[in-house]
This record gives C-alpha cells, structure tokens and sequence, in this order.
C-alpha cells in the first residue's frame, strides 16, 4: 500500500479508483447479463432485463449439456495438450527471435526486420496456407494446429523492444565475465523479462485455447477435436433445428447454450490470470538488477 | 518339449496372424465424409456392427468424418479439400459447392456406377428432376438421395389470438393486414403491454435464388404472382420478377406493413435463432415457418412450456389482388454424395458402388437407418417401427444412441415408416395433440411456385454486388430510408440492368431451355 | 564486415530455427500466393495454373462498391485504433497508479474477460442492450420520453456501435501488455521525481509515458500495418442489409464473393492488396515516428 501522504493525492487517487470503477461497472454489467443468461430457464428468457434472477429458479442444464457430453472430457484435454504444446513451441522460437533481433549490432537487422514483416502484412489466405500444411502431410495431426501459428510476428517485435529496454551494462558485465549469449539469454534476459514472456505466453495460450477454425479444417478424427470445435458442433446443431426429428441432445435454449459455452471458454483463462498477474509487480525489472 | 509346443504354437500365431493381415491387404480403403445425423453425438463406436459387415461382405475399410454441422462449415471443409486435390472418395455435399468442384475436374461422373447398383437407383435415384440437379451436360456428377423433403414450409398463425380477438383466419392480403393489425394494437395476448407484432421474419437470403427480402417473404410477394427472383412460367415471360410491374406492388405492400408497425422489428436482421427465439416468447402471431422446426416436440416445447393454451396452425398463404397465392419457390431437392475423380482413378468405383447398393439392401438400410433390430427398435410384419419391449434408453431414438444412426440420411428416402417414427404425433401441455407431418402435409397442398429452374443458373461474376445491390435497394425501400416512387423505381431498375441484369436473363434463359426446364 | 558477422555468428545460431520456421510456414503460403495472379485450378496446383496477369485484382477494384469498402473499412478500423488504443494505455495507467491493490486486481481480471467472448455471444448482448423493443439503452430512452432507436440497424449509429463494442470488448485485454511495459520502468525514477515534488501527474506525464513510449508505437505502427483487417467476425455477426452502405468491409465482401462463387484467388489477392496499403503506412509512419520521437517500429 502506498501511503496517502497529501490532498493531491487523495484526490488523485480518488478520481484514479472512480475511473476504474466506473469501467468495472460498464465492463461487468453485459456480463453478468451474460452469466445470467446461462442459468435462465428458456421460459423467462427476454422477459426481464435478466440482472436479477431469482437463484430458486436458476438451472444449469445448459452448463451439463455441455459438461455430460460423452466427448467433453477428451475434447479437454485435447484443448490443453494444444494449448500447452502450442505455447511451448511458442516460445521456444519467439524467445530467441526475438533475443537476436533486439541485438542492435548485428549485421544484416534492416534485412531481417523485412523478413518478419513482410509476412506480417501480406496474409495470402486459406488456400495458400492450407497446401503448405497438407503438403507436409499433416492433416489430422495436433502439430497442423499448433505448428503455423508458432510466432506471431507482432508478439515477436513487442519481445523484442522489452529486450531492448534491458541495460546494456548489465549484458556487457556477465560478457566481461566471459558468460556466452545462451547464458546470458538463459540467465539474465528470460528472468528479467517475466512480465512480458507471462504476457506473450498469454496471448499464445489464448489463440490456441480458443482457436476454432484451423482445427475444423485439418483435424478429421473425432478423437483429435479440441473443446471449441466440439462446443461450436452442439451449438450449431442446435441451431439447425429444423433437422433435429429427436429431442436428443437440445434440451435448453440456444441462448442459454451460447451463454453457458463462453463460461465454459472462459473459467480456465480465468483461472490462469491471477497467476500471471502476481509477477506483474512493479519495477520487477529494476529489482531484478538490483538482487 | 513344452517348449516346443510354446514354439509351434507361437508359430501357428505367427502364420495365422501373417495370413489375416494378407486377407486385411485386399480390403478397399474408403473415406467416407458423411452428412452426420446428429453432429454433435460423434461417431458411431469403433465397434459398430455395421463396420464389421462392410468389411467382411464388402471387402471395405469403411474410414467415417462426419462433417461439421453448419452447412457453411461444411462448404469450407469440403472448398478447402477441392482446392488442394485432397477430396476424400465419397462426400456429401450441396449442390452449388459440387457444381464448382465439378466444373474444377474434381468430381467424378458416376453414370457408370448406376448399373452395378441396380436395387439403389431403383429406389433411391429415380426421380428426372432430382437427376437435373446433379448434371452437366446430361452427365451425372453427383448420387442425389431423396431423403430431403419438399415444401416444408409454409404460413402460421397464432390460432388463439384470432379466438381470443375474435377474428378469422385471414384469406386476402386485405385480411392479412386487417390481422396483423390486430396483432399488433389489440393485446391478443391480454397481458395489458403493448408488445406484440403481426408479422415476424427475419431475413434469410444466400444465393441470387432468394435475393430480396429472402425466403421469409415469398408468401407476401407470391400473393402478387412474384415469389423468388425469376418468373419460370414460360420461356416468352422469362424474366426477372423485379421486372413485373406486381412486383413493385409488393414492395408497397411490405413498405406498408413496415410503416404501420405490424412487423417485428427485427425483420431485417439475418438472424434465425432470434427470430425463432421470439415466436417462442410469444412476439407474433403470424409467420413463415419450417414445419419441423415449429410443430415438433424438440422445438415445440418451450413455445409449450411459455403458452400451455397457444397453438400455431398452419393457413393458406394469404390470396393476392389477381387472385394469385404462393408459400414459396419449389425447387427440387437432394442430399447430393458425390464421388471424387481421384476416387474412381484409382479404381475404387466398385468398392463404393457396393457399399451404396448394401445400404439400399433390407439389411443397410435398417442397421443404419434404426439400428439392430430387437436391441434398438422393433420391426412389424409390414416393416413398421416400433419401441414395444425395447429399453428406453437402448432405443435408437434415445440420446445414447444417437452415434449409431449417423448414417441414417444416406439410407433414408422419406417412406412412410421414417416419417411415422421421425415425427411421432405427442401430447402438449394441455393435451392436444400434435401431429407435425399434419402440418407437412398441409403445407404440400398449399400452391407453391414451381421453379427448379432457379437452381440451375449460374451467379454472374458479379453476383455478391448484383445481389447486395438489389438486396439493399429493395429492404432500404421497404424501411423508408429511400422513398419509393416512379422516379427512384426506375433509378433502381436502371441500375440492375448496369449491373448485367439483361445479360444474365439472357445466360439462364439458354441454360434453362437447354436444360428443358423452360419451354 | 565478415568479421562482425563471425562475431554476432551465436545469434544466427538462434534465429536458425525461427528463420526455417518461417520459411516453411511463412514464406510457403507466400509462394503459393502466386495464385493471385493465376487461374487456380486444383488439378494442376498452384504451379501449373495459367496465369491470367491483374484479372483478380480487377474483379476487386471494379466492383461498384470498392470505394465504399475502402473507405468503410479504413474508418472502421481506424476508429477502433485511436479510441481504443489510448483508452488501454489510460486503464494501464489507472490500474498502475492505484493504491486499492485487491480493487485493482478484480478490475484487472474483469475487464480482462470480455476479450473471451465470440462475437456471436456479443452479437446476443448487443441486442440486449440496444434493440429498439426490449434492448436496457432504448428502456431508457423510451422512459426519458424519447423515440426508441435501432442502433443495429440504422445506418447512422451503426459504425458508433461497431467502434465501442469492440473498445468494450478489447480495452482490458489490450491493457495487459501496457502493465507489463509500466512494471519494467526504473522505480528509481519516481523516487527521485517524488523527491523533487513532482505532482502524481506530472510522473505519469514525465516518467510512466516515456517509458511506454516505445511499446506504444511498436503496437500502434503494427495495428497500422493491418488497418484493412477492420474485424471480419464482429461486422459479420452484426450487420444487415440496412447498414451495408457504412458496414460492409473489404473481408466481408471477399466472404459473400467467396460464398457465391468457388474464388480462392481473389481472397488471395485481396490479401495482398491490403498488404500493399499496410506496407505503405507502416513505412511512413515509422518514418514520422522516428523524426518526432526516439522510438519507432524498425
């Protein structure tokens, strides 16, 4: 806590702490509109505002709808295995990219900045991407999934400047001392840069965690669908109901089911994020050099 | 010596296992990209009883993808496959998609594979028109199943609005009106708010066949002799029906039911799960609906569940000035399977043939249309379905075992056993009866417009501005934010012929006389 | 020169990986874009197609509508930027500077949710809130006296609609990398600056912007770079044929283009077309950025 030392800053802070309330507030009302939605029953949907919904008649038949499919499980944990894998692999090329790129001496940069961002503003579109992955024969393979998106220029060029803010001393120093790059890399730049890999990482894990579209197109089997494609399938087959001739699987309303799959998306990111922000402290970095 | 035995039959092993995996080597692989059933339950268990039979009576390695369950998706899988030559043997596919790959080189001709199955054409492609569908040329690019259904929608009305107002079902667009009028000012659901519509729709348009205001209004421009965008009655009035000067009639008359407010709002907004949201919750009272989506017990239940005491009926779609009436454009219909070239380069035209004939067989088309008889469902002496003595949750109809009919649209050919168990007749909340293929069959001999035609001709290159030109107009006309008058007509015919109209008049009406669907 | 390259020798060591990478999955599809000047057929692949010169750029520019795509477009996109850009850099700030840690800890996660929302789940809450019958907003307006409005479907609130609710959806997740940014800069700084009695303001004037300074042009010149991407999904799910004259974008157009026809090239082409204006502004503006500031992008 820092201490509140002057009328300035009471009101500072007091203006600060309103702003952010009132972004709080214009943030969590269509969402707890949303979360609400997901426990209504189709009876009362858009008879109210549905802000307040009596709990005694909450029902979370949209959220086992989803959570008793027979395939939800594996569905899961194909979703993590692509999530996990795709981060790792992620990273593993961001990091050194972006580590030889935020190296201002280095012969030939003007050159590869050009590399990166060529393909960074030239998108060529579904076919020509798609030929290149079955090309390599991987289609119905978790890697045609994870291995395109492997680095993502942009979080590539924002690595690199957060590199690029670290001290040079503190690079020439363990130089002098005769450490090599990958040490310095390994030792000095990656733990210095917590904030900004848990960041990047972040972004990655999010793609990946809800990417619908590219597992649609290359992963046939049934075993490898990662948890959007199976939660798009329910929600869009719902959708087509002209066709459904059983009351087999839709059992809520569509809106509730929308509702409910976001919830589903979102409760693990959730639960991700206060991990993340704890390394978020401030003046991490010059603590860093400090210790 | 035990040893030995070990060894001998180790051996023994060794050889039989030797020779069935050479018995496995002369087994056709096929991949097969099916239209799922029902997506969402996934695939039929690795220990299906029909993959056992399609290998050892047919000598197939059945490889099943059911395909995604929105038809755009389905259209990308399938695009995306075509476009980099990886078609899988045997998919299904719509009709516009297969045109393109077919027009590509990808698809193959499969007159050649009619006689090596002799009991499936018989049954299931026997219908001329439903062959138009998948020609070029007078060559066959594709196996069209009747299992999808003609004329399923139609006009519905709040039956016990009209009760509670007192009024009748309309018959003249005059009347029509005059109800939705009603409607929309009388609190017909005397809840004191005033907060019901007339008329719903939404708007739902894709191809140039239902440019405009989109399918949920034909029954309003057929009353005017103008449903969908050509007039096919003859090759002499070939044309597009923007032409007719009814159809300006009609526009006026969409323009009015927008300006005195009996529409639901929201008319003009792509959006099907709102708008069936909303006859749900009781917005309307009258609207153009898919008999199934409204009547079964699926969807029937939650307007149930809200209304214990409102019941939508079917009427006749409401009769026109010159006594013309439409609840659509009738177009022919199919579940397209096609084969791809490759498929058939490869030899495997056989293979595929005898899958589809066994499907078509006593045995395919029960195993895969309901089941294992006496474990899923019981059979009658005239071959009715029945559920007596079946546990529930065995039945084929109940969730669990939903993965086992996947296949079911590539055997079903809509007879009357299907339609019996596919639409059951239930009870609703205050016990009347429901009877969903009443409404089907009234909406059969409601008039429809007879235009197949429509789904042989070809967009222009220019079809995404020619429709969103037209598209825009028309609806802008309608919400008033154009006025519409002689002037502002003709500003908008002019610019439907500087968009190509007349050329791709002139293009359809070729096609369609050489097709023999215009005469 | 030679021997530079022999001592930097390490660092091409590491970009050996990534550089294959990219030449494989980056500068494959690249290669394969060639398709854009070609007549694709699938039978004889992206190398054998004829080619046919510019005729899919032309079906492009050609169209009535090109001109209202590029500008809808553009005006979109751009809207989005500049709201949304220093809306995120002020959260990051705000979140910074207060005092209340477990406040600004659920605001943080809060305002970090929505970015988890489809835009067909959006498209839901949207109506929630704006449709003339039922939707919060227009209950509002109706009980202030007001005439209710069809924010969705009238022409002149639509682009309003399209810019906020992308803002809403994206400012806190946006926010993210600009906290990041604010937690590498020297708390040495701000002693010294308190010391000196430098306002709360006058620190983040003085010190917190500066040391974001070069993030925030590194993110701004890149989201320049891709300007003609102005949110295919949000549009998609939200328009209707009332407001295409100021909601139909480039992406959407090229989507019922492709619909209609089996037109892979002229997806690809388009693409590349946006690539050219997006290589244009990113190059001007990295020029402006390094004549008035330290920073800039390369």
């Amino acid at each position: 806590m820092k201490r509140i030392k002057s009328g300035e800053e009471l009101r500072f802070q007091l203006a600060t702490n309103l702003f952010l309330g009132l972004v709080l507030f214009i943030v969590i009302l269509p969402l707890w509109r949303v979360l609400m939605l997901s426990v209504t029953p189709f009876r009362y949907v858009d008879r109210s505002f549905g802000l307040l919904i009596n709990p005694s008649v909450w029902t979370f038949e949209a959220y086992s709808q989803f959570l008793s499919h027979p395939a939800f499980l594996h569905a899961f944990r194909n979703s993590l295995v692509i999530t996990f894998g795709g981060v790792a692999i992620s990273l593993f090329m961001t990091v050194p990219m972006a580590y030889a790129y935020s190296i201002r001496t280095l012969p030939g940069r003007k050159l590869l900045n050009a590399f990166a961002m060529i393909p960074f503003l030239f998108n060529p579109g579904l076919i020509p991407s798609y030929l290149v992955v079955t090309g390599l024969g991987l289609q119905d393979n978790l890697l045609a999934v994870m291995l395109p998106p492997a680095v993502g220029v942009a979080n590539m060029f924002i690595m690199r400047n957060f590199f690029q803010e670290i001290p040079q001393d503190l690079k020439e120093a363990a130089r002098v001392d005769g450490a090599g790059e990958f040490f310095i890399l390994m030792r000095i730049i990656i733990p210095l840069s917590m904030p900004i890999l848990l960041t990047i990482g972040l972004f990655y894990a999010v793609g990946h965690w809800n990417e619908f579209f590219t597992p649609l197109l290359y992963l046939n089997s049934a075993k490898l669908q990662p948890l959007p494609v199976l939660l798009r399938n329910i929600l869009m087959a719902v959708n087509m109901n002209e066709y459904i001739e059983y009351d087999a699987f839709s059992s809520s309303s569509v809106q509730s089911l929308k509702a409910a799959s976001i919830f589903i998306t979102m409760v693990p990111m959730m639960m991700a994020y206060p991990w993340i922000q704890k390394h978020f402290v401030k003046g991490s970095l010059a603590g860093g050099i400090k210790g | 010596m035990r040893k030995a035995i070990v060894l001998a039959l180790f051996a023994t092993f060794l050889v039989v296992g030797a020779m069935g995996a050479g018995a496995q080597a002369k087994l056709v692989d096929i991949d097969l990209w099916a239209l799922g059933a029902v997506t969402e339950a996934g695939n039929p268990p690795d220990n299906w009883v029909g993959y056992q039979i399609i290998r050892d009576k047919l000598g197939i390695n059945l490889h099943l993808v059911l395909e995604p369950s929105t038809p755009t998706d389905q259209d990308t899988k399938i695009s995306v496959a075509a476009a980099a030559n990886s078609l899988p043997d045997v998919f299904g596919v719509n009709r516009d998609m297969l045109m393109k790959i077919a027009k590509a080189g990808l698809v193959a001709q499969v007159d050649s594979l009619l006689p090596k199955m002799p009991m499936r054409t018989k049954i299931h492609y026997n219908d001329p028109v439903r062959t138009k569908l998948v020609q070029i040329s007078g060559k066959m690019y594709g196996l069209p199943d009747p299992g999808a259904m003609d004329r399923v929608e139609g006009v519905v009305i709040r039956k016990d609005w009209l009760d509670k107002l007192g009024l009748k079902a309309p018959k003249t667009l005059d009347e029509f009106m005059a109800v939705a009028k009603a409607f929309t000012e009388k609190d017909p659901d005397g809840n004191g708010q005033n907060d019901t519509y007339g008329f719903g729709a939404f708007y739902e348009s894709t191809g140039l066949s239902s440019a405009g205001f989109g399918r949920r209004f034909d029954c309003i421009l057929g009353a005017f002799g103008v449903a969908g965008m050509w007039n096919l009655d003859s090759a002499a009035k070939f044309q597009f029906n923007f032409r007719d000067p009814n159809f300006r009639k009609a526009v006026e008359f969409i323009k009015r039911m927008n300006d005195e407010k009996v529409m639901d709002p929201t008319w003009s907004a792509p959006n099907k799960d709102e708008f069936r949201a909303r006859w749900k919750q009781g917005k309307f009272g009258i609207m153009w609906e898919q008999f199934a989506a409204l009547h079964t017990q699926a969807n029937y239940k939650d307007f149930d569940k809200n209304f214990p005491n409102g019941e939508w009926v079917p009427i006749m779609p409401p009769v026109g000035p010159q006594a013309k009436s439409s609840n659509g454009i009738d177009i022919a219909q199919a579940r397209i399977y096609a084969v791809s070239a490759k498929a058939m380069k490869a030899g495997k035209g056989d293979a595929i043939a005898r899958l589809l004939e066994w499907m078509a067989s006593d045995e395919g088309y029960y195993l895969c249309g309901f089941g294992v008889e006496g474990v899923n469902y019981k059979k009658d002496a005239k071959g009715f379905i029945s559920f007596d003595g079946i546990a529930p949750e065995l039945a084929y109809t109940h969730k669990s075992q939903q993965p086992i009919t996947q296949l079911r649209n590539m055997v079903y050919i809509n007879n009357d056993i299907e339609l019996a168990v596919r639409y059951p007749t239930y009870k609703s909340q205050n016990g009347k009866t429901m009877d969903p293929l009443a409404t089907w069959k009234f909406f059969k001999n409601s008039p429809y417009t007879e235009s197949t035609g429509a789904g042989l001709i070809d967009p222009p290159s220019n079809a995404n501005d020619f429709k969103r030109y037209y598209d825009e107009n028309l609806i802008k006309f309608a919400l008033g934010q154009q006025p519409l008058n002689d002037q502002t007509w003709a500003d908008f015919m002019r610019g439907m012929d500087s968009l190509g109209a007349k050329d791709i008049e002139k293009a359809a009406k070729a096609k369609l006389i050489d097709a023999g669907l215009l005469d | 020169m030679l021997r530079n390259v022999r001592k930097h020798a390490v660092f091409y060591v590491m970009l050996a990986l990534p550089v294959s990478y990219f030449l494989v999955f980056k500068y494959g599809p690249l290669v394969n874009a060639q398709i854009a000047f070609k007549d694709f057929s699938p039978l004889d692949g992206v190398w054998k197609s004829p080619w046919i010169g510019l005729g899919n750029f032309l079906t492009f520019f050609s169209s009535i509508y090109f001109w209202e795509l590029l500008r809808n477009t553009i005006g979109l996109s751009l809207g989005k930027l500049l709201l949304g850009l220093p809306l995120a850099v002020i959260l990051a700030i705000a979140l910074n500077e207060s005092a209340l840690r477990r406040f600004r800890r659920i605001v943080q996660t809060i305002t970090y949710l929505p970015h988890f929302l489809s835009w067909v789940v959006m498209y839901g809450v949207l109506l929630l809130l704006l449709s003339p019958d039922e939707g919060l907003l227009n209950a509002v307006i109706k009980a202030a006296g007001g005439q209710p409005i069809g924010f969705l479907y009238t022409p002149k609130w639509y682009p309003v609609v399209v810019i906020l609710s992308d803002v809403w959806k994206e400012v806190g997740w946006s926010a993210i990398i600009y906290l990041a940014a604010i937690t590498g800069i020297d708390p040495g700084l701000y002693e010294a600056a308190e010391v000196e009695g430098a306002s709360r303001l006058q620190r983040i004037r003085f010190i917190t912007l500066p040391g974001i300074l070069d993030v925030v042009i590194t993110i701004g010149l890149l989201r320049l770079g891709n300007v003609l991407d102005a949110g295919f999904h949000q549009i998609f799910v939200t328009y209707s044929v009332p407001v295409y004259s100021v909601g139909d974008i480039i992406d959407t157009w090229v989507y019922r283009q492709g619909v209609l026809d089996f037109q892979f090239s002229l997806a690809t082409a388009v693409g590349l077309f946006k690539g050219c204006i997006g290589l244009a502004l990113v190059l001007s503006f990295n020029r402006l950025a390094k004549r008035y500031t330290d920073s800039s992008l390369f």
